[in-house]
């Protein structure tokens, strides 16, 4: 969850986010030396007196300022596609959540275990608690299992939702008619929120996501919870 | 066409090689130095150049032929003199011709003035159009602070419950109990053996 004056990403509870992270700062990094140079001579600028009056070309530093972009440019580019490919690797996930988007509220299905169902809608301001977190909080939490490899197919019943959780780096729009399939592996426990992340009408802020990440036998524990009632 | 040079005065630039060797005598060599003179005013590029010089001398090739008079470091000896001829400065410059040691600083000075209009300090010295534009911008941003400072009073709503002191206690209570953000986030800075901040 983003906690007060959070200016970067949330720290991360997925092997495949901490890679997002450090190529975020990797590339943050080259942008902001490359700003730097670039605005320093800028701003040396304002203090040179000189002027060659008969400048026409120089041969040498126009190549140099070609080729050493295109390099920086390779820096940035090997990384990133690693990571496109490592984003899209095949594994074999244990549980496949399905979550449908609705105005104003998300479903979410365990078919896996005979089909467990449940709405899940923010808890509005005025019935929050005193240690309630405003816009984020929801009557039914997602549980999942830590340590595995869960598969989600998200689709919605109505308009366009997205269905999305920063701290696992993951967002997938929800589209009337169609199933988007992806990944994630939460390797830590807590609660992970997220918001809907497309526009969806008068409420569009108030659908929240939320996950609860527990350890296998507390999950399973929950299941048979959930079948019983 | 005399008036319009003194007899001491020197034309120098590329045009004037046309007229080689015609320029320094005096009688004789009036009428060729017409015809020079209407020999290098077919040489410029443009003749509205030549109407707004007027009487001032053209000293120069100018912007790719087209005399000019321009204060400027980059192309320091323009190629107009900025005034017309009189005789006065006729005159010095025939002094000018001799040693300089012998001019006063009146007559450097004038003879400098005649041919210029500003000196390079002058020319060079930055207009004092920063204080309108600081003045501007500490108005706009005076008028923006008015606008938001009315609207937090008069116009929005007051913050929902959850921004009060009690809300926000129990919320950092929860937030180090569920240890959200835990490498290089607000809980990574408490430490959970001692039960206090870091």
């Amino acid at each position: 969850m983003s906690t007060w004056a959070n200016l970067g990403l949330q720290d991360s509870a997925s092997p495949l986010m901490e890679q997002l992270i450090f190529f975020h700062d990797h590339a943050l990094l080259i942008l902001v030396m490359i700003t730097v140079l670039v605005g320093y001579l800028m701003f040396m600028l304002f203090f040179n007196n000189y002027v060659n009056r008969f400048l026409l070309h120089g041969q040498l530093i126009e190549m140099i300022w070609t080729i050493l972009p295109a390099i920086i440019l390779l820096f940035i580019a090997f990384p990133s596609l690693r990571l496109l490919y490592l984003l899209d690797e095949i594994n074999e996930p244990s549980v496949t959540l399905k979550s449908i988007g609705h105005q104003w509220y998300w479903s979410y299905e365990y078919s896996d275990f005979n089909n467990i169902e449940f709405d899940s809608y923010m808890i509005p301001t005025n019935e929050l608690s005193t240690d309630g977190f405003r816009l984020l909080d929801v009557d039914n939490r997602i549980v999942l299992p830590m340590n595995s490899q869960i598969r989600i197919l998200v689709t919605a019943a109505d308009v366009i939702h997205s269905w999305t959780i920063p701290a696992l780096g993951v967002k997938v729009d929800g589209t009337p008619g169609r199933l988007n399939q992806t990944n994630f592996f939460m390797n830590r426990p807590g609660l992970f929120y997220g918001q809907c992340s497309e526009i969806c009408g008068a409420n569009h802020s108030f659908m929240p996501i939320v996950i609860e990440s527990v350890p296998i036998n507390y999950f399973i524990k929950w299941i048979s919870n959930n079948l019983n009632s | 066409m005399n008036s319009l040079r003194c007899a001491g005065c020197r034309l120098p630039g590329a045009a004037v090689a046309v007229i080689a060797g015609a320029a320094k005598s005096v009688g004789g060599a009036h009428r060729a130095r017409s015809a020079d003179l209407r020999l290098m005013r077919r040489f410029t590029h443009h003749d509205g150049t030549r109407v707004m010089s007027g009487k001032r001398e053209v000293v120069g090739y100018g912007v790719n032929g087209s005399p000019n008079y321009i204060d400027c470091s980059d192309f320091p000896f323009p190629a107009i003199r900025y005034r017309e001829v009189t005789p006065e400065i006729c005159a010095m410059r025939e002094k000018e011709q001799g040693d300089w040691k012998k001019l006063s600083l009146d007559e450097k000075k004038s003879l400098y003035r005649h041919s210029f209009c500003q000196t390079y300090a002058e020319f060079q010295y930055f207009m004092p159009e920063w204080k309108l534009a600081i003045g501007i911008t500490l108005w706009a941003i005076s008028f923006a602070m008015l606008i938001s400072l009315v609207s937090n009073v008069a116009i929005y709503d007051d913050l929902p419950i959850t921004y009060d002191d009690e809300h926000r206690q129990a919320q950092l209570r929860r937030i180090i109990q569920l240890q959200m953000n835990p490498i290089t986030g607000l809980s990574s800075k408490w430490d959970y053996s001692q039960n206090k901040w870091k």
